[in-house]
């Protein structure tokens, strides 16, 4: 057991282990850790238009019904930030049944990179990616709910989602020329 | 039978077979694991290391993330690996949309890396296509670990350290016996 090699070798085998184990545990325990957070999402108003919005790789686009949303987010996630969070990545989504079955989509999102940003104080925001149905029109649209989401990315381990507050809301048809629906 | 006895003695022939069939042994355990893994995961690669950055801060290039594909549908806001159809190169990114369709069980998902600020996967998908399917997913992101692929990705940025690994491991097991 003199050999440089084969001492590199032993201590070499005996750190990955080691380092093993910790992953394991550390990975087991991270999402225990407790925290508090407090969160309260508001709905405003939701208006909806045909589209004038071009999606350059969709040429249904043009002519689609689009909602815009307005909301208020209250939220104060700080105490979602323990030794291993690396950043809070919050979302806000969108679900609805329609003629074909469940859909989800994101609306918005916001990367938390510490405590001083997990302080949300949004105040009449609009969504920030385009909410369309998967057909032209929200025609045979309901249930929909306007729920927010923090997924917590550790810097090592496992990745989990921890859904916030929830409301119900519906989305109305667009209003066409003349009045008429 | 003679010959062979004496070939023994003079060569140690039993003593490097013994080890060659260790080393073979070793090998094909490890493919075993792999490949078990993936049926389990029913993932064809449930390991895989990041090799872009277009999900920074959340993943860097040189983590290794560990997927778990299974059977059920996807959700929104998971993070999948998935490759688009025909093109080899794995991506990992977030879902952004989930359409789902009863009559024929098929779902339409949009993706979206979380560095590309409000631009979606639109644009690495096929021309004309605007969703992927659920069999286009390799697998759902369960756990990480950072920078365990670095190794990967200098094999990767730099041949030459393939080259000169390759050598030091040959020339180490060569003196290894003395």
């Amino acid at each position: 057991m003199n050999n440089f090699l084969q001492r590199l070798s032993g201590i070499t085998s005996f750190a990955m282990s080691t380092l093993m184990v910790l992953v394991v545990l550390i990975s087991l325990t991270t999402p225990f850790l407790p925290s508090n957070p407090t969160h309260a999402v508001q709905l405003h108003n939701v208006q909806t238009t045909t589209g004038r919005m071009m999606d350059p790789y969709d040429k249904t686009s043009r002519t689609a019904e689009y909602a815009r949303l307005t909301f208020d987010v209250d939220a104060d996630l700080s105490s979602m930030f323990n030794w291993n969070t690396k950043l809070l990545f919050t979302y806000i989504t969108v679900d609805y049944q329609s003629s074909n079955g469940f859909n989800r989509v994101v609306v918005w999102d916001r990367i938390v990179r510490g405590k001083r940003q997990a302080k949300l104080k949004l105040r009449k925001h609009h969504n920030k990616y385009l909410l369309r149905n998967f057909a032209q029109t929200f025609e045979g649209v309901e249930g929909a709910n306007l729920t927010l989401i923090v997924n917590p990315v550790p810097y090592l381990g496992v990745m989990y989602d921890k859904t916030m507050s929830s409301i119900p809301f519906s989305i109305p048809r667009a209003l066409k020329a003349g009045g008429k629906k | 039978m003679e010959f062979m006895a004496q070939a023994n003695k003079k060569f140690g022939v039993r003593s490097l077979l013994v080890q060659g069939l260790t080393f073979l042994s070793v090998l094909t355990s490890a493919f075993m694991i792999w490949k078990g893994l993936s049926l389990f995961t029913n993932s064809e690669s449930p390991v895989v290391v990041v090799l872009s950055g277009s999900m920074e801060p959340v993943y860097y290039r040189g983590d290794i993330l560990f997927l778990h594909n299974g059977y059920s549908p996807i959700e929104i806001g998971e993070v999948v690996v998935y490759k688009v159809k025909e093109k080899a190169i794995p991506i990992v990114h977030r879902v952004l949309k989930v359409h789902n369709d009863n009559t024929s069980g098929k779902q339409f998902l949009l993706t979206k890396g979380d560095h590309n600020d409000e631009t979606d996967d639109r644009g690495i998908y096929n021309p004309g296509q605007k969703w992927i399917s659920r069999d286009d997913i390799i697998g759902r992101v369960k756990g990480f670990v950072p920078y365990a692929g670095m190794g990967t990705i200098w094999m990767n940025d730099y041949p030459q350290l393939k080259m000169i690994l390759l050598g030091t491991l040959c020339v180490l097991s060569l003196f290894s016996n003395e």
